[in-house]
């Protein structure tokens, strides 16, 4: 079935389920916990399930307890950032939620071990705590994968994935439901870099895209001046004897900078005294899955790893990290570079090493990925004079702070382009700061004037778009042998099945569907002690007329098979509404004419036909109902007759039932079909459709 | 609308020849695999040359020769020039196949079929699909899609399913595995509900198959016997398809500590074997769920083979000391390693051979198969030798003035472009053809060692280790010296055949010719044929026929005694067209299909009752088509509005009620009970009220109520109606 769905402008939704809702749980001006509910037609999407990595336990939670979680069909995870996937195993095994999950490979991969990892070193209580090592465990099961441009269908709910570009296995989601398209494109990136493709532009063109505004309107510096800048930076501080602190987080982005560092130190050997450590045991383990899903990287790299491996570095060197023990044999005693994670400095090594660090202005911190308010590593780029310690203590800060953005993050640019290709009619921004969203929805509101509508709802905000479509039908089989012409009648099963309708003949059914018609038979047997004459009688003032087959077996109304045998009268039929409503009436006959004593006389048959002496009498009866004492004549001969209302006459004939008043048409149809009804009411009951023709007897 | 549908089979039916149909729908036509046998049968090709040019797409089912062995030869030779539709790990892995096809030809003979540009040249026609992943086809073929879907049998192999309009839905499925290996999910064929054509791979229609495990321990028996023996075991298998479920499979055997096989060696011998192993290990994504979980779980690679030495040459084989394993292609036994360890091993009785496919017949390994060992077979040798004496004098001369030629060729600024065979042979090597032969990969992660090395000169102390009686002997050591007698015992090998190991390396510069000759070989070596090749059998190919019901059936690919099992069981299942084509022949599978579009108003559809039945709903439409109206029609979307009329609700005519679903007894048993009726199932009736009330299923599929009149007949009937959706 195809829609043409139009720009649902119209404020009240014609139907309920024309309206498409989309509400943020989270992520709704403002960056992290990503969590969007989608709602359309009766499906609940949700999109991607993550924590705020400012708040914690309870609080880092999207806004999950405003919808039931057994009534979500199916959990699309862009990527396995913890802003994105992080409430995944509490959302799995707290509460209700049984729908289905899905991931790619690579995401589903790396995201068990930066869960797990985020599980030994958030610092607090177990009380607080959302899940265990072991919650995540049981919940790895229930998440399935998919693969780039794998088409799935879930209840009637397509999607398929794109590269996104913004880490290893990120994904941009296409939802088609009902023929309403959907792009969610998670976080990403139009840029390509050292091992990442750049986002993929889907071909078909989305009714609706929700998007990113991470960076609102600012516009990434080039890829070869953000680096040379980067090594420029990390070389100075090295090389006036500091240490240098990049706060990364441990998976993602780290990677391009190990890969950039890496060759930067091999091509200036001058450093090579100088040690590069990359403080996370978590990249270690992921580095496997990095080597391994080398599919989803870009081309440049897929030609390199025949030959050799690029995640095998050469200068960098790993340090053994152990949750909150500090770090192993790290002698800390002159210049080095250190990537630590976590990336916003909330707690563990790369805080703790800020914290020894930032008194000395010969080191540099410099941060590399985006900061979410209220982290550290957001606080200091306002450059303070001093900073609060974990314990609580003041520090001065006096080395120096730098920001460099490596956050595979889509820019103004790449936004922009995207929406100029995809041509979306919404566009709904999520996955930004407040000003951010509202600074990039003004621009993009005047560069596409009127093109599309940009919505920035809040959090918990549902935003009600409404899409209707014309419900589109495949007639098919014996029904589709002659093209269809204006007036005609059509009649036939409609299937319906994940919003796709057709329209069959009840015999084509099996033939073009695995569902099967099937037949019902009865057979009811019931007492029977009375006299057969008087059966018969009484059956046939009920049914008019018999179809006798033999002495004991008869027809009736062409349908039902009544067998009288001993003292048992047995009643068989092809099960249907109508005929099971005759036999019902048989029964009931059969029932009284036991009821009744013998009569000594046999009665004589009833004329199983209509009584026209009985019908006039009842139609001028009818007439003077309706119309008035005087409006008929009393008596009439033959089956003329005429009915006059205000001087109209209308003229009747009741041999071929027709009616005609030429001044008057209304008064014609009313006679019309008063007299039909009348007929039918009196003429013996015909047999219903459908029943097999009177077998030869 | 009719739909022109034509299935013209270039090979692969009435016999066992390998896949390669030409499928027309209506103006497009698809070339359906492009398979080539292990003799490199030329009269197909001729066949082929005929359509090439008329080919719109060609869809890829599986990585082996078998599937898309002359597709070289079709771009590089006949010009073949439509996108080519493949997964990744079919294009990955094909490309290996054929690297490796072709290098075990050059390096017995004068290979001149197709060259690795051709191979090249044809994969970069591929376009590389995932799994349910849609295509539509463009110009003549708008309104085509197809879609790969998982076919078990090899990495990345696909059953095709192409769609045309008006719902019709062709399965192409030439080989399948319903069945969960170690490596790959089984298909879900049975899913496709109701294709309007099948086109079925039926060799395995009357095949009875062994359980897996009763094959798996004969193939695990069979190695630790001759191992225990001091025999060698040769396995003969595929370059990069089913090698691997063999490799992952011993692999875990290795491992497995009281399997007493630590001892011994366990080798991968191809052209490429490095190659395949580093792709396998970059699709675990294509992989079985249980990989796939154990590698998200454990992170340790399930292809990181730990017991499996990669091997590239014969020598590399005779290298390894003591009993040994090989598993090395090609499973046919006509080219490749597998064929010049088979030579060197067949004439001793401890040695085993253990063959894992039922090749095409006439191929040695068919041959084995069907015929046992034990006996003496005439083969025809081929091999390579160095130039000697007055040949290399002429050689070199040639080459000299080959040189001059080109030399003279510059000077008159005339391109030397045209690659010359030399060169082709260094690309190999260099990389261009991504087959680098990296044997030593750097152990201990990805990350630099925190230690700090000096610069000092490398030097490695042996450590001899030594108990009473002085240095310690390894009976290991001394065996080599078995082998090599081994080896000497084959008289008609001169003793130059070893070189072979270095031609491998060298072969571009070392001036060589190809020589054959014709040699008795008695077999003497234990032939055991283990089924290892991951098709369906034959009763679950059956089952999948009747679980889809298709419309039509066309057996491909068997013999006649299979073909005539699959046309009975379609007859019995109630399908009417089951074509059996043979090589040449065209099947006409056109069907007449009535189709068309309407949409349904809103007043319509508000007056439907709809009724489940399965995952579908169903409601009764009783419509009037409505007057056109012309004016809307053009402002709205001229591609779809363009035919469809819109259906108005219309007044009923009478009509029969239609029950649709099928009455499961046991279901309507436990609603029955729920309803307190007692119901007792036996022998196809159902029962309750101590007998009075039955139903019953009859033969043609019909269900009858039986019963005295009672308020309890009524209940029952209502129960029973509520297992249909009356419309």
């Amino acid at each position: 079935m195809t829609t043409n769905p139009r720009k649902g402008t119209d404020p009240v939704p014609a139907e309920e389920s024309d309206q498409l809702t989309i509400r943020p749980l989270g992520a709704g001006q403002e960056v992290g916990r990503s969590c969007i509910m989608l709602e359309f037609k009766g499906k609940k999407i949700m999109l991607d399930c993550g924590i705020h990595p400012g708040l914690s336990g309870m609080d880092a939670l999207p806004f999950i307890d405003l919808i039931e979680a057994d009534e979500v069909d199916l959990l699309l995870v862009s990527h396995f950032h913890l802003d994105h996937s992080g409430a995944l195993p509490w959302f799995l095994t707290k509460t209700s939620f049984k729908g289905r999950v899905f991931m790619t490979h690579a995401t589903k991969a790396i995201y068990r071990w930066l869960v797990s990892d985020y599980i030994k070193v958030s610092n607090i209580s177990t009380e607080q705590m959302l899940y265990t090592e072991s919650d995540l465990e049981n919940s790895m099961d229930r998440i399935e994968t998919i693969n780039f441009h794998e088409e799935r269908d879930v209840r009637g709910v397509k999607f398929w994935a794109y590269n996104a570009g913004h880490v290893l296995g990120a994904a941009m989601f296409m939802i088609e439901i009902a023929g309403v398209k959907i792009l969610y494109t998670g976080d990403f990136s139009r840029q390509e870099d050292r091992h990442l493709m750049a986002a993929e532009i889907p071909t078909v063109h989305p009714d609706v895209l929700i998007t990113e505004s991470t960076y609102g309107t600012h516009i990434h510096e080039k890829r070869e001046e953000r680096e040379s800048r980067f090594t420029g930076l990390v070389s100075d501080i090295v090389g006036r004897g500091g240490r240098c602190l990049i706060p990364v987080f441990a998976l993602g982005r780290a990677q391009e900078l190990l890969l950039i560092l890496d060759e930067y130190w091999s091509l200036h050997p001058e450093l090579q005294d100088i040690p590069i450590y990359y403080a996370s045991s978590l990249a270690k383990k992921c580095m496997a899955v990095y080597q391994t899903y080398v599919n989803a990287m870009n081309d440049r790299i897929r030609r390199q790893i025949a030959i050799n491996n690029p995640f095998v570095f050469r200068h960098i060197s790993n340090l053994k990290v152990y949750a909150n023990k500090g770090i192993d044999h790290f002698e800390d005693i002159g210049p080095c570079v250190i990537m630590a994670s976590p990336g916003m400095m909330q707690s563990g090594l790369s805080r703790e090493l800020f914290e020894s660090w930032c008194t000395d202005p010969k080191n540099g911190v410099i941060i590399a990925g985006y900061c979410v308010e209220g982290t550290l590593a957001k606080t200091i780029l306002s450059e303070p004079d001093e900073i609060t310690t974990m314990s609580g203590q003041k520090l001065p800060l006096r080395m120096s702070v730098d920001y460099i953005s490596f956050s595979a993050h889509t820019d103004y640019q790449q936004t922009s382009e995207f929406i100029n290709i995809l041509k979306p009619p919404h566009v709904v921004l999520v996955h930004g700061e407040q000003n951010e969203m509202s600074r990039l929805r003004a621009a993009l509101e005047r560069e596409h004037r009127g093109a599309i509508l940009v919505h920035t709802p809040r959090n918990t905000q549902p935003l009600a778009l409404c899409f209707r479509g014309d419900t589109t039908a495949k007639v098919m089989g014996s029904l589709a042998v002659d093209p269809p012409k204006e007036g005609q009648e059509l009649q036939g099963i409609l299937v319906k099945r994940n919003f796709n309708y057709h329209i069959l003949a009840p015999a084509d059914l099996n033939k073009y569907t695995e569902l099967v018609q099937s037949e019902v038979t009865q057979r009811q047997s019931l007492q029977y002690a009375g006299s057969v004459p008087l059966l018969r009688h009484v059956l046939m003032q009920l049914a008019g007329h018999i179809d006798f087959l033999s002495e004991t077996r008869w027809r009736l109304y062409s349908c039902i098979e009544l067998t009288i045998e001993s003292s048992t009268i047995v009643l068989e039929w092809r099960a249907g509404p109508v005929a099971d409503m005759y036999a019902d009436a048989l029964v009931g006959a059969a029932l009284s004419a036991a009821a009744l004593a013998a009569p000594a006389a046999t009665h004589p048959p009833l004329a199983p036909k209509l009584d026209r002496m009985h019908f006039k009498e009842c139609v001028i009866e009818m007439f003077q109902d309706m119309f008035g004492e005087d409006s008929v004549p009393k008596m009439f001969k033959g089956d003329k007759l005429y009915v006059t209302v205000d001087d109209k006459r209308a003229d009747i004939d009741l041999q071929s039932m027709e009616v005609r008043c030429p001044e008057e048409p209304s008064l014609a149809s009313c006679v019309r079909s008063a007299l039909q009804h009348l007929h039918a009411a009196l003429s013996p009951v015909r047999p219903p459709p459908g029943a097999p023709p009177p077998a030869d007897s | 609308m009719t739909s022109i549908i034509k299935l013209h089979c270039l090979s692969g039916a009435g016999e066992e020849t390998p896949p390669c149909y030409v499928l027309q729908i209506d103006e497009f036509k698809f070339l359906l695999d492009c398979g080539w046998d292990e003799k490199f049968d030329m009269v197909f090709i001729k066949e082929l040359k005929r359509h090439v040019n008329s080919i719109d797409a060609v869809l890829i089912s599986h990585s082996d020769p078998l599937h898309l062995g002359a597709l070289p030869y079709a771009v590089g030779k006949l010009g073949l020039s439509c996108p080519i539709y493949a997964t990744l790990p079919v294009y990955k892995m094909g490309q290996m196949f054929m690297y490796d096809l072709y290098q075990a030809h050059k390096n017995v003979s004068e290979f001149d079929l197709f060259t690795l540009d051709d191979v090249d040249m044809a994969f970069d026609r591929i376009v590389q699909l995932k799994y349910n992943q849609s295509i539509e086809m463009k110009g003549k073929g708008l309104g085509l899609r197809i879609t790969p879907l998982p076919a078990g049998h090899s990495l990345g192999g696909t059953i095709w399913r192409i769609s045309a309009p008006g719902e019709e839905d062709i399965v192409y499925a030439p080989d399948f595995n319903h069945k969960k290996e170690r490596h790959l999910n089984g298909c879900d064929i049975e899913r496709l509900m109701r294709p309007s054509l099948m086109l079925l791979g039926a060799m395995n229609a009357d095949y009875v198959q062994q359980r897996r495990r009763l094959r798996d321990e004969k193939l695990m028996t069979t190695i630790l016997t001759t191992l225990r023996g001091g025999g060698c075991v040769l396995v003969c298998t595929d370059t990069a398809g089913r090698v691997l479920e063999l490799a992952h499979m011993l692999d875990q055997l290795w491992r497995n500590k009281d399997s007493g096989l630590v001892a011994y060696s366990l080798l991968l011998l191809s052209n490429v074997s490095y190659n395949v192993v580093e792709f396998a290990k970059s699709q675990i994504e294509w992989m079985s769920d249980k990989l796939t979980r154990a590698f998200e779980g454990a992170r340790s690679n399930p292809f990181a083979l730990r017991h499996v030495q990669l091997c590239h040459s014969a020598g590399d084989v005779t290298r390894t000391p003591g009993p040994k394993v090989v598993l090395a292609s090609f499973p046919d036994l006509e080219a490749g390693f597998a064929r010049d360890l088979f030579l060197q091993w067949a004439p001793h009785s401890h040695n085993s051979i253990v063959l894992t496919a039922r090749t095409s017949p006439g191929t040695l390994a068919r041959d084995l198969i069907d015929n046992g060992g034990d006996r003496v077979i005439e083969l025809v040798v081929r091999r390579r030798v160095k130039l000697e004496g007055a040949e290399l004098e002429e050689f070199l001369q040639q080459q000299r003035m080959n040189v001059t030629n080109t030399v003279r060729e510059e000077v008159a600024g005339i391109s030397s472009d045209s690659d010359s065979e030399d060169e082709l042979e260094m690309c190999v090597v260099t990389g261009r053809h991504d087959i680098p032969v990296r044997l030593e990969t750097r152990l201990g992660g990805c990350f630099k060692s925190n230690k700090r090395h000096h610069a000092i000169y490398p030097f490695h102390e042996e450590r001899t280790r030594a108990d009473d009686y002085g240095e310690i002997i390894k009976p290991e050591d001394y065996r080599l010296a078995e082998i090599v007698d081994a080896e000497g015992e084959i008289r008609d090998v001169p003793p130059t055949a070893p070189i072979k190991q270095e031609q491998d390396e060298e072969m571009s510069e070392v001036p060589s010719k190809c020589v054959s000759s014709v040699r008795q070989v008695h077999v003497k070596a234990h032939v055991e044929y283990i089924e290892l090749e991951g098709r369906c059998d034959g009763e679950s190919l059956l089952r999948v026929v009747s679980q889809t019901k298709p419309w039509a059936v066309v057996g491909l690919r068997a013999s006649e005694a299979a073909l005539h099992t699959l046309k009975k069981h379609c007859e019995s299942e109630g399908i009417e067209k089951v074509f059996l084509p043979s090589v040449g022949e065209t099947v006409d599978a056109t069907t007449e299909s009535h189709i068309y579009q309407v949409k349904l108003t809103d007043g319509l559809m508000r007056g439907l009752v709809w009724r489940q039945a399965g995952d579908a709903e169903l409601a009764w439409l009783s419509a009037v088509v409505a007057p056109r109206t012309h004016a809307r029609e053009s402002d709205a979307a001229p591609e779809e509005g363009g035919g469809a009329v819109s259906l108005e609700a219309g007044a009923g005519r009478p009509r029969a009620a239609a029950f649709v679903n099928t009455v499961r007894l046991h279901e309507l048993r436990a609603a029955l009970a729920r309803a307190g009726l007692q119901p007792d199932l036996g022998a196809g009736t159902l029962t309750c009220c101590s007998g009075t009330l039955a139903v019953r299923r009859m033969e043609n599929g019909q269900v009858s109520l039986e019963g005295v009149l009672s308020e309890e007949y009524y209940k029952v009937r209502e129960l029973l109606y509520e297992q249909f959706a009356i419309v």
